[in-house]
């Protein structure tokens, strides 16, 4: 039973992110991302006997541990590049504003000795 | 050498009013106002003394307003700017003090006025001047002449993330083996405009913990003169 609700979690992800993409609200990088997380999903849900001989095998005593410290770890890891790719767009803004102001101000200056 | 008087201003119509004509009749250098998103005539003002302005079209704050200072310096052709606040604080005869410090050995002037230091600032530099070992004292002066390679310095890439024109500047151009000093200016008291960085609690502690965190990434950075 628990199999087939991660299953239908991860096709109903999938399915979700196919329909972004065709509606263009989530572009290339970011699709891949999420497709791989439902795509993990679905091998997890198929074969969920990996998950305890993986546990077992690093010495893991309760085998779910095992997904949630993967899954968090993987959700932070997701975060960190988040914030640095906000940063990255933060500073392409901000010189951007800063060049928008200087070709202004020289669009005036030539708009001015055109009159 | 061909100087640029670069003034970041805020909502400084009325400031700009008093200041603009004085600095034009004291000096030949030439004169550029960074407008950075104000709600008030700040931009028609500047024009009116025919004073180029650049009218930033969001809000990038007194560093970033200053930065766009520098590119269009760069630009222009100039080989120094000069930084001064809009509110009156520094004053237009002092430019010459600044100036004449600079020589070939020197690549940033900071024009410092001591004895304005609050208390509760003192204490806050000497926490970031004993974490960076910067031995300069006015760390937040923007009463500053940098010349060719600190404009380039300062122009770059990475120079926009700073938030702050303070410690982080100071540690930018150390870091890029340029070399700072001070001399002692007149300062004026603020006219009305109030320090961006120490307006109400909630800032200072955002920008003490900012200004913290860019300090120990810092770690090991060159000493300054």
């Amino acid at each position: 039973m628990t199999n087939i609700v991660i299953l239908v979690i991860g096709a109903l992800l999938s399915v979700t992110i196919f329909y972004m993409v065709r509606k263009d609200k989530m572009h290339g990088p970011f699709a891949t991302w999420w497709l791989m997380v439902a795509l993990a999903t679905i091998i997890l849900a198929a074969f969920p006997q990996w998950v305890d001989v993986v546990a077992s095998q690093i010495g893991i005593v309760y085998p779910p541990t095992l997904i949630l410290v993967l899954a968090v770890s993987l959700i932070l890891i997701k975060m960190l590049t988040m914030d640095m790719a906000l940063t990255r767009k933060e500073r392409k803004i901000r010189r951007l504003t800063q060049r928008m102001a200087i070709i202004e101000n020289k669009l005036d200056q030539v708009i001015q000795k055109n009159n | 050498m061909k100087t640029l008087i670069v003034i970041p201003a805020f909502n400084e119509a009325d400031n700009l009013k008093k200041l603009l004509p004085e600095i034009l009749a004291l000096n030949s250098h030439d004169l550029l106002i960074v407008d950075d998103f104000s709600q008030d005539d700040t931009a028609k003002t500047v024009k009116a003394h025919g004073i180029p302005c650049l009218s930033l079209p969001d809000q990038l704050g007194a560093w970033g307003a200053t930065q766009t200072g520098i590119r269009y310096a760069l630009a222009n052709g100039y080989d120094h700017v000069l930084t001064m606040d809009a509110d009156g604080q520094h004053l237009p005869q002092e430019v010459d003090t600044l100036i004449r410090q600079k020589n070939k050995h020197n690549n940033v002037i900071i024009g410092t006025f001591p004895k304005r230091l609050s208390r509760l600032k003192k204490l806050a530099w000497g926490f970031f001047k004993a974490l960076t070992l910067i031995k300069i004292q006015d760390l937040t002066s923007g009463f500053r002449l940098y010349d060719q390679q600190a404009m380039t310095v300062l122009s770059g890439r990475q120079a926009s993330m700073l938030d702050y024109q303070d410690v982080g500047v100071l540690l930018l151009l150390l870091r890029s083996g340029l070399t700072i000093e001070e001399v002692a200016v007149k300062m004026e008291n603020r006219n009305d405009g109030k320090s961006r960085v120490f307006s109400s609690w909630l800032v200072v502690i955002k920008y003490m913990i900012q200004t913290t965190t860019l300090c120990i990434a810092n770690f090991g950075v060159k000493k300054a003169k």
